[in-house]
């Protein structure tokens, strides 16, 4: 089996909390291992305060991980030492964000982000051929005629227009992986479907694998070869998109899908009796996060974290309950 | 005395998901923007204009003043006069001669300490914000105690001990100590920058720290740094003039402050000469003034809250409300709505945000208003509420709202608060903006029944109890503040504070958008089962029709301001009328069907302002034809629905006419 | 209660750099003021002055930098502060006691009249935006609030003292009242301290008038006011309870940073009247070269700012619940 292009191995991120002296510690991510693969579009599931954000930026190398590695092309990136390689990786894995109101700077026109990236990761481009390539660029994402969109601010743009710019920065250092924080989900709904479709031709076209975080199980079931369920800063489902959303496993995958409203499917209010939320890990003691919302906990999900395993070809889950198929 | 800034005071709450653009970004980076707003505020003109006259001045002295301002031939103390303006000083000198020549000095100094103090602010302001950790700590400590350790008298103990200072000096110690302010500004304001990912982005990409400092930075915050060079200036002035006047100056040097010292020591007050010890000021407050005026101009510029503008009705084109008055309310009914158009003032001119939406709302039922950004429906449902106003701007302009048969349009708002919160109440759509932060969750519903009853302390905590019981809230909670509560609990809470006079109809605007997929559920069903329980009507705003779609009876679809179509929701889901219907369901990928291609809608909404001529969903509509571009569609009836689409509208073809077309 | 703390963690740094800040700057300024002031003197004064001026410097004849930072420190501590060159052969603290009140009854009252008159104008005027009151107020204090303060005092005594007569011109009280708590002297007193008085009031208020217009304009966007509008309660409770008591809480921080320039400005007030509290008494220190005086005063100055925005941060944290978390 070749070499991903991303694999993370055990991947834990602590944030320091509380009052001035308190030795509290936030568990925002624990001992998260996953891989991409090259031309893959991996989904991460998972509410607000699952860490998500987290891993996101830990990929980015915005933060620094308190424990577990990230390797790239097999190399450990928390290694990466000289001003070279850490552009180098920058320009390999790029980031697109979520809110398309602030993640341009509103005091330069649009083709500012993508200039940089082209200045920063692709020294081979001359002066003068950098408009030029600015406006292919534009064009990649669907911005036409790109011209003429090259001289707006980003005021002057709608939101879905901002977040194909956010896609054109992060393009412009012609990367190998995109990393794309809840990348629709402040945009309308009409508008979401024509962004996932630039997705997924991006894949198709340019070869590119992104991990798509999104709190939107049905989105990533469009876009997505494999799906990643994140809960509570732990890794409790994984496999192929179809297979974990048709057949899940962890209860909480589960509860998740049973919460989805989907137009088309038939009526039918599952009594939603859960009012719980998920918990703020501060300090947790050992034992399965999910378990005082679960409905199958047994005696061990209150003692042991449960560890992902194999219960299928490409299919781990991390609960002692579940079963694999027959 | 400090200028004001807003930057020091209230963040508002910043757009919430899924709901669209902010009001009105702020223009920053388009200089003919900020060009023309500066033309169009009076206190920036004054301001300009004052600043202009004493810079003519500072350059020009000898081509304006008519006497050398040192010469001391003329007869002493006199008044005012035809030959000296504000008469002379008591050593024989021209009098207006002598401001002439001192505006130089003054002005000089607000430039230079203006600068220096701000270049400072910005090095320590930006670093403490952007490196935070330890240097923010050590920077901020040092920021906080030179702004608390009062300035003058600390520079008078500095000027006490090297007397005389000159100008160099006064520049040096002005401007060394006076940048704390600024500094604090931008540190905060760098703060609140940090959060945008625009930096975030920059990071990602590779930027070296200084490169984001300056280049991504800095640019965002030309305004702050503005305010800041203006407010070190004016300080410069004053105190320069102030120190001067003291005796802490140069004796011999031109300025404005000297004269007046000299003035003091004269006694010219008493003397007669009082124009000699009063103009010099005169000039001093001037020149401040002009700082002022253009700081304060600013702050109203980058600041959209602060500007206010009224409503041109005559510019309102909206849909004329067609027959109401005569057909009188139907007592099923608990809410009807016709014909209603809102307006609201915007920088180019009206826009209509509502435009001529018609709808009737039976006890108890159960009424989803869809639509995305801009689409009107939160400015529809807050008039019908009549709760318009900062910040969602509007006037309503035409129609009527019948609730329980009276026309709440017409209502006084002595008359509106007799029935808010008994008969109809609202939930919003943040619990953390609409709950008041300084008050505790008891005191806010202790308001709410004390203005509409006369119950007593342990009613009102009874009925508090059993409200938060009904939405599995446990009633400890009562005495907790807003913050204090997780977010789902916040939101329920709301739902609670809405049930205190079990009203006959609650508005909901997108309640649920704020929680995670699980909380929406599960308060979604919570919500329908206390419709159930309770009896109350509800009109459920959202842009996401999925989620209403098994608890709604009726769905209207909002699109530009307009009514695309009104039906029962199991109808309009099975059998959309509307392409945009069409369209938007099309827009909502399905966990447990077949998986397919989806296509969206392409395109934008229109721009309010101008709307487009025929059919508003025409530019992005697959069905579109001649028609929809050159009439606008109305709103017809078509199995029991409501729609406007003229492919509804076609006239009946008769079948001789075909045959004969055919052949 | 762990935020006072925190606070005054903070005002003791800042005192200690104020004291620091006396000893250092004789001794930075060119050509080491302490030493050649104390060789002018040497001589012409008596001991006991001398001792005085050896107090202010810190200075002790072949003492170390350090120790003779801590001998000062020491004396600071215990009160210490030496003789008074001015008003020998009395004592700076005695000195300084008798300026204190008279500078609390003006500044003290003034300042705080002059906050709450302002926050209150402000909150009206916010309230209701756009109309009479807010269309002329803003302009009007943008104005006047870059009045330099000795000007305002210059221009009120001409008008109000030397044109029209209503005020005496300068002085705490007339020299001919036997000072003392009888009704003469009280009222004489309370006379010459009105013009001083307007004089502050009418230049600190604009500020806070303007800062608390945009603060509540600002709130009134808000959800929770809109929430307030659509419980059904009356405007009085909305103004006050719902916009008035966020708004404020900027405003209040506000007030602990201006209140240098105001402390600044009234020493000015003080020296155009005449007026005998601690800022008048700071310049004429000043102008005598009377150094032991003039540090401790500007101790006292620099204390009582502290002391006023102590309370500011204390009046903050009762009127709001997110900062007692905050710690």
């Amino acid at each position: 089996m070749s070499e991903p292009l991303l694999r993370t191995e055990g991947l834990t991120q602590h944030f320091r909390v509380g009052k001035l002296f308190s030795r509290q510690r936030l568990h925002a991510v624990d001992d998260v291992s996953f891989e991409i693969g090259r031309g893959e579009i991996v989904a991460l599931v998972g509410e607000s305060g699952s860490g998500k954000s987290t891993i996101a930026r830990l990929l980015a190398r915005v933060y620094k991980a308190t424990a577990g590695d990230i390797y790239f092309e097999g190399k450990r990136v928390s290694t990466l030492r000289t001003r070279r390689q850490r552009l180098g990786y920058a320009g390999d894995v790029a980031m697109v964000f979520q809110d398309p109101y602030s993640s341009i700077n509103p005091a330069y026109r649009i083709t500012h982000p993508i200039e940089r990236g082209i200045v920063l990761h692709r020294r081979d481009v001359a002066r003068r051929r950098r408009e030029n390539e600015v406006e292919k660029t534009l064009g990649t994402v669907g911005l036409v005629p790109a011209g003429r969109v090259a001289g707006k601010f980003p005021h002057e743009l709608s939101g879905g227009q901002r977040q194909r710019v956010g896609f054109a920065a992060a393009l412009a250092g012609k990367p190998k992986l995109i990393v794309a924080d809840e990348p629709v989900s402040m945009l309308d709904v009409s508008i979401r479907i024509g962004v996932l479709n630039l997705m997924s031709e991006l894949r198709e076209r340019e070869g590119l694998s992104f991990l798509y975080i999104t709190h939107d199980v049905a989105s990533a079931r469009y876009v997505a070869d494999r799906v990643l369920v994140l809960y509570a800063g732990h890794l409790v489902e994984e496999g192929p998109a179809e297979d974990v959303l048709q057949r899940p496993k962890h209860p909480y995958t589960q509860l998740l899908l049973s919460a989805v409203p989907d137009p088309r499917a038939a009526l039918g209010i599952s009594d939603a009796a859960d009012v719980g939320e998920p918990p703020k890990v501060i300090d947790p003691k050992e034992g399965c996060r999910f378990r005082d919302r679960c409905p199958f906990a047994i005696a061990e999900c209150e003692t042991v974290t449960p560890q992902l395993r194999e219960i299928g070809p490409r299919r781990r889950v991390a609960c002692h309950v579940a079963e694999p198929d027959v | 005395m400090t200028l004001p800034s807003v930057a020091d005071s209230v963040e508002p709450a910043g757009a919430t998901v899924g709901s669209g653009p902010p009001e009105e970004a702020t223009r920053r980076g388009a200089g003919a923007d900020v060009f023309r707003a500066v033309a169009h505020n009076r206190k920036a003109l004054v301001g300009l204009g004052l600043l202009l006259f004493f810079g003519v001045l500072a350059v020009f002295p000898g081509q304006i003043a008519p006497d050398d301002p040192r010469a001391k031939i003329y007869p002493r103390g006199l008044g005012p006069s035809v030959h000296h303006l504000f008469g002379t000083t008591a050593y024989g000198e021209d009098v207006f001669s002598q401001l002439v020549f001192g505006t130089r000095q003054s002005v000089l100094i607000a430039l230079a300490v203006g600068g220096l103090a701000t270049v400072i602010a910005v090095i320590v302001g930006v670093s403490a914000g952007y490196l935070g950790g330890k240097t923010d700590g050590v920077l901020s400590l040092i920021t906080d105690v030179i702004l608390v350790i009062p300035i003058f008298p600390l520079i008078i103990v500095i000027a006490a001990y090297e007397r005389n200072s000159g100008f160099f000096t006064l520049v040096i110690v002005l401007g060394a100590l006076g940048w704390s302010y600024g500094a604090r500004q931008l540190r905060s304001q760098t703060l609140s920058l940090r959060r945008r990912d625009f930096l975030e982005a920059a990071v990602v990409r590779g930027e070296r720290k200084r490169y984001v400092i300056v280049h991504e930075i800095l640019p965002t915050m030309t305004s702050l740094i503005l305010a800041s060079f203006l407010g070190a200036a004016l300080y410069a002035v004053l105190f320069a003039a102030g120190l001067q006047f003291i005796g802490l100056g140069d004796p011999n040097s031109q300025s404005w402050g000297t004269m007046l010292y000299w003035a003091e020591n004269n006694e010219a007050l008493g003397a007669g000469m009082a124009y000699w010890a009063i103009m010099p000021g005169v000039c001093v407050a001037l020149l401040g003034a002009a700082f002022a005026l253009l700081n304060y101009a600013f702050d109203e510029i980058s600041s959209p809250a602060l500007r206010l503008r009224k409503l041109e009705r005559a510019g309102v084109d909206a849909e004329r409300a067609t027959a109401v008055l005569a057909v009188s309310p139907d007592p099923k009914n608990i809410l009807e709505v016709r014909g209603l158009s809102v307006a609201y003032a915007s920088e180019h001119g009206p826009v209509v945000a509502v435009d001529d939406v018609s709808f009737d709302l039976r006890r108890g039922e159960f009424l989803g208003i869809v639509g995305e950004s801009a689409c009107g429906k939160s400015t529809l449902v807050y008039a019908i509420a009549r709760l318009l106003g900062a910040p969602l701007a509007g006037e309503i302009t035409d129609g009527q709202v019948l609730f329980k048969g009276r026309d709440m349009v017409t209502l006084s708002d002595k008359q509106l608060r007799h029935i808010r919160w008994r008969d109809y109440s609202v939930v919003m759509q943040s619990a953390m903006n609409a709950l008041n932060p300084v008050l505790t969750v008891a005191a806010q519903m202790r308001d709410a029944c004390e203005a509409h009853s006369t119950m007593n302390k342990r009613q009102i905590e009874e009925r508090s109890r059993e409200v938060l019981r009904l939405v599995s809230i446990d009633p400890v909670h009562l005495h907790s503040y807003p913050h204090q509560l997780s977010g789902g609990m916040r939101q329920r809470a709301m739902i609670a504070m809405a049930l205190l006079f079990t009203p006959e109809l609650i508005i909901m605007d997108e309640p649920t958008s704020a929680l995670d997929v699980v909380g929406q559920r599960s308060l979604m069903v919570q919500i329908k089962e206390l419709q159930e329980q309770l009896g109350f009507a509800v009109v459920f705003v959202t842009h996401d029709m999925s989620l209403v779609r098994h608890f709604s009876d009726r769905l209207l679809v909002m699109y530009a301001a307009q009514v695309a179509e009104l039906g029962r929701t199991a109808q309009l889901f099975r059998k959309p009328l509307h392409p945009y219907t069409d369209g938007l369901l099309e827009a909502f990928p399905s966990i447990h069907g077949p998986k397919e291609h989806l296509l969206g809608i392409p395109g934008s909404p229109p721009d309010l302002l101008r709307p487009p001529a025929g059919c508003r969903f025409a530019p992005r509509c697959p069905h579109v034809f001649a028609r929809c571009t050159a009439e606008r569609p109305r709103l017809l009836e078509v199995d029991g629905e409501l729609v406007r689409c003229f492919l509804h509208d076609q006239p009946v073809v008769p079948v001789v006419e075909a045959k004969e077309g055919v052949a | 209660m762990r935020f006072v703390v925190r606070r005054l963690g903070f005002f003791l740094v800042t005192l200690w750099a104020a004291v620091t800040l006396n000893f250092l700057i004789p001794r930075l300024m060119p050509g080491n003021a302490a030493i050649a002031m104390m060789s002018r003197y040497k001589g012409h004064v008596n001991p006991q002055a001398m001792h005085a001026l050896e107090i202010a410097f810190g200075v002790h004849n072949h003492q170390s930098l350090v120790s003779s930072y801590f001998t000062y420190l020491g004396n600071i501590a215990r009160g210490h502060f030496g003789v008074s060159l001015t008003f020998f052969p009395d004592t700076v603290a005695h000195q300084v006691l008798q300026a204190l009140p008279w500078t609390l009854a003006l500044v003290g009252i003034t300042t705080i009249l002059a906050f709450l008159l302002g926050t209150l104008i402000g909150l009206v005027s916010g309230w209701r935006r756009g109309g009479a009151l807010d269309g002329v107020l803003p302009p009007l204090f943008v104005i006047t609030s870059a009045f330099p303060y000795f000007w305002l005092a210059l221009l009120a005594i001409w008008l109000f003292s030397l044109k029209l007569g209503w005020f005496p011109e300068s002085g705490g009280y007339e020299v001919t009242t036997t000072v003392g708590w009888n009704w003469t002297f009280v009222s004489d007193a309370f006379t010459h301290s009105i013009l001083p008085a307007l004089t502050i009031i009418v230049t600190a208020i604009g500020g806070w008038i303007l800062t608390m217009r945009n603060n509540m304009i600002t709130v009134l966007t808000e959800d929770y006011v809109r929430m307030a509008r659509a419980k059904g309660l009356k405007p009085w409770r909305i103004m006050w309870t719902y916009a008035g008591r966020n708004a404020i809480l900027p405003n209040l921080v506000g007030f602990a940073m201006s209140l240098g320039f105001v402390v600044g400005g009234a020493i000015l007030v003080e020296f155009v009247f005449n007026y005998p509290g601690v800022g008048w008494m700071f310049l004429q220190s000043v102008e005598n070269q009377d150094y032991a005086l003039m540090q401790a005063l500007f101790l006292m100055i620099t204390v009582t700012v502290l002391l006023a925005i102590l309370a500011a941060d204390v009046a903050t944290a009762i009127l709001d619940p997110r900062t007692r978390e905050r710690g």
